[in-house]
């Protein structure tokens, strides 16, 4: 699955784009923390991410539920929840 | 007897045309009633019935307000605001700045300072304590808001902190700022309304301290929410800057690119707070008394470093088809120097380059991507020469003057420029713009945390999520008038709770969160009766006709319908407790106010 990373998420990652497996969002928050241990240590909590990060299905829906199934052709988006500007 | 702990309980009124300064007391009701910031502001100007008077006439009341929590260890406290009617909607415009200028002004023992009249001369009004005199200031007119800051400081001396207005608030422009220390109360106008009284500048010096109801617990909660505020809520803030919202937003379609024609920009990576950092040196400052330091300054080629914010990004950036980074940071810093609100800058050029490729407009040499005509713009703006005299009135006032149907793509909502959320995508936004007091505006409703939530569909909300606007609205009138930065908001896990808690260590208070709500509500009710006393009609409550007839060009889902809006509109009125249009109840609107 594709991940897009912005704000924190892509400065603790170092990359702006990756690879996770995984077919929910948790696994591929587990297995992003297991690849990045920074974006791992300061916003992924388990299969969870942390407060004040959220992710984004290919750009049409917000999500945080672990269990959120992905298809096929997903793109997971990991922003900070904060858009304030 | 002894004022509220928080306050001096009095302000400081300056009639500018007699010369006349006097102290007026603020009962402790009144304060409660308030607070301080917005709600005091807005409060003083109803007194002063500046509602009904032309916004730069001498008989227009422009307020500096302070708040409970100025001077307290708080972080993030060292805030005023500056309200007053706008030039450039005919509203209510409250605009925040951080800086020791806030600190200072309340040391003059004031909780605001108001002025009326007009000065017979350009004048700096000092003021020292109780002492206040008017001294010319012919010498600085035409100076930037560095230089007379600078020549002024060494004139007074390093501990008058002043407020000031550069070239373009001499120049009356619709959208000109009131600056200190880099620092800007930036969106409506202040400036003009200061220009028009023939002020140059403020400068204040004080001794007077207020005293805290509780003071080692204050120290102690301050010690824990500064604590909080090195955490992840704010690490975005601390980092990276709000600029770094650009390509989140380009991502999704939601970036104001090329005056609102489009919804994300070829060269949005080029200007990127990501790509700043990679070529260009970055620093970190911050407001006075913050521990967050959201300010990211970016240097030129020169090596002089800029402060860059999203909303400048977006407004000098893609919103007028900029891929230039030193261009748009050149842009941002004529805009500071010359005291120019940049969202309202770009807005207003974006739309005139729109104009320029329609023909509608006879500026052959102002098209969208070109970074010298943007230049070109902002300068004639200030100089008030050629196409500066429309551009300086803004969008609104540009698409009146031009005709052509143009008002239906000038990006404003009651004549304030949109800031950089593209309301098709962002619905939730898109309410809080149409009904904003002050227009289009992301300061006092924070509406797009709905939108970037599971909360909503943000390209398809409904009338029954209307109460999150309301929601929204209320905590940003609660930060504003206590006033805390709103970068803290989420460190707090019930605002209204602990603020409450805040405001009884402060001042000795035992508000609850309920009272608190209430006085939220009463704050922008009390800008609503402001809007309703200037003439606001429901019909105002709305966006640009571009925004609701046709969708964002690369998301076909991002579309937003007159009925949905209008149905969105009448959800959130009722939830106020107003009528479906937006009157307010009878009984609440005062003799002769509708
Ligand atoms: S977070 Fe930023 S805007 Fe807010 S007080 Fe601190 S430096 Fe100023």
């Amino acid at each position: 699955m594709t991940v897009e990373l912005f704000g924190i998420p892509r400065l603790r990652a170092g990359v702006s784009q990756s690879i996770a497996d995984g077919s929910t969002l948790g696994e591929i928050l587990l297995d992003l923390a297991r690849r990045f241990p920074s974006l791992g240590e300061d916003c992924i909590d388990g299969c969870t991410l942390k407060a004040g990060y959220i992710a984004n299905l290919s750009g049409e829906r917000f999500v945080t539920d672990p269990e959120t199934e992905l298809n096929e052709g997903d793109i997971v988006l990991l922003m900070s929840l904060d858009a304030g500007g | 007897m002894h004022p509220t702990p928080g306050y001096h309980g009095r302000y400081l009124r300056i009639d500018l045309s007699i010369g006349i300064a006097k102290s007026v007391s603020l009962e402790a009701s009144f304060l409660r009633k308030y607070l301080g910031g917005s709600g005091l502001g807005v409060a003083l100007l109803m007194k002063e019935g500046a509602a009904m008077v032309d916004p730069l006439s001498p008989e227009a009341a422009i307020a500096f307000v302070f708040s409970p929590l100025v001077g307290s260890p708080l972080t993030t406290s060292a805030k005023f605001a500056v309200v007053s009617k706008s030039p450039l909607t005919q509203r209510i415009n409250d605009s925040l700045a951080s800086s020791g200028f806030a600190l200072t002004g309340k040391k003059t023992g004031n909780d605001a300072i108001v002025l009326v009249g007009r000065a017979s001369r350009p004048s700096i009004v000092l003021i020292e304590n109780d002492q206040v005199r008017l001294e010319p200031a012919e010498d600085l007119m035409g100076c930037s808001n560095p230089e007379t800051q600078e020549k002024l400081r060494s004139r007074l001396g390093s501990d008058f902190q002043i407020a000031t207005i550069g070239p373009a608030g001499e120049r009356l422009v619709r959208f000109s700022t009131i600056s200190h220390d880099g620092r800007h109360a930036g969106r409506g106008g202040s400036g003009a309304v200061l220009g028009s009284k023939n002020i140059k500048a403020i400068a204040v010096r004080g001794t007077q301290r207020v005293q805290w109801s509780d003071q080692s617990a204050l120290v102690r909660l301050a010690k824990e929410l500064s604590e909080k505020s090195f955490g992840p809520a704010t690490a975005k803030y601390r980092e990276l800057g709000t600029a770094s919202n650009l390509l989140t937003f380009n991502r999704l379609n939601v970036l104001p690119t090329r005056n609102f024609q489009q919804g994300s920009f070829h060269g949005a990576t080029a200007i990127s707070s990501e790509e700043l950092g990679v070529v260009r040196n970055r620093t970190r400052a911050s407001c006075a008394a913050c521990t967050i330091g959201c300010e990211h300054l970016y240097s030129l080629k020169s090596g002089v470093p800029v402060r860059l914010e999203y909303e400048s990004l977006f407004a000098l950036g893609s919103l007028c088809g900029i891929d230039d980074s030193e261009i748009v940071l050149v842009a941002s810093q004529r805009c500071d120097a010359a005291g120019l609100d940049t969202i309202s800058s770009g807005g207003t050029i974006g739309f005139a380059m729109e104009c320029a490729e329609r023909g509608l407009i006879d500026a052959p040499w102002l098209r969208f991507g070109d970074g010298n005509a943007l230049l070109r713009a902002l300068d004639l703006i200030v100089s008030g020469k050629g196409l500066g005299q429309l551009l300086a009135m803004g969008s609104r006032a540009m698409a009146m003057e031009i005709g052509c149907d143009s008002i239906e793509f000038a990006p404003q909502v009651k004549g304030l420029e949109l800031p950089g959320y593209d309301p098709r995508g962002l619905q939730m936004m898109a309410l809080g713009f149409a009904v904003g007091s002050r227009g289009a505006d992301h300061n006092r409703s924070g509406a797009y945390e709905v939108d970037f939530s599971e909360a909503v569909d943000r390209r398809n909300v409904g009338p029954e999520s209307a109460h999150l606007a309301v929601e929204s609205e209320d905590r940003a009138a609660l930060m504003d008038s206590l006033i805390l930065c709103k970068f803290l908001r989420g460190v707090f896990g019930d605002l209204f709770q602990e603020s409450a808690e805040i405001l009884r260590l402060v001042t000795g208070w035992n508000l609850t969160a309920t009272e608190l709500r209430e006085t939220a509500l009463r704050i922008v009710t009390e800008k609503k009766r402001f809007n309703i006393l200037a003439g606001w009609t429901p019909s105002e409550d709305t966006l640009p006709k571009r925004m609701l007839q046709t969708a964002i060009p690369e998301d076909a889902r991002a579309s937003l319908s007159t009925d949905r809006l209008a149905s969105l509109i009448k959800a959130y009125n009722l939830a106020r407790g107003w009528s479906e249009e937006g009157w307010l109840p009878e009984s609440e609107t005062g003799a002769g106010a509708l």
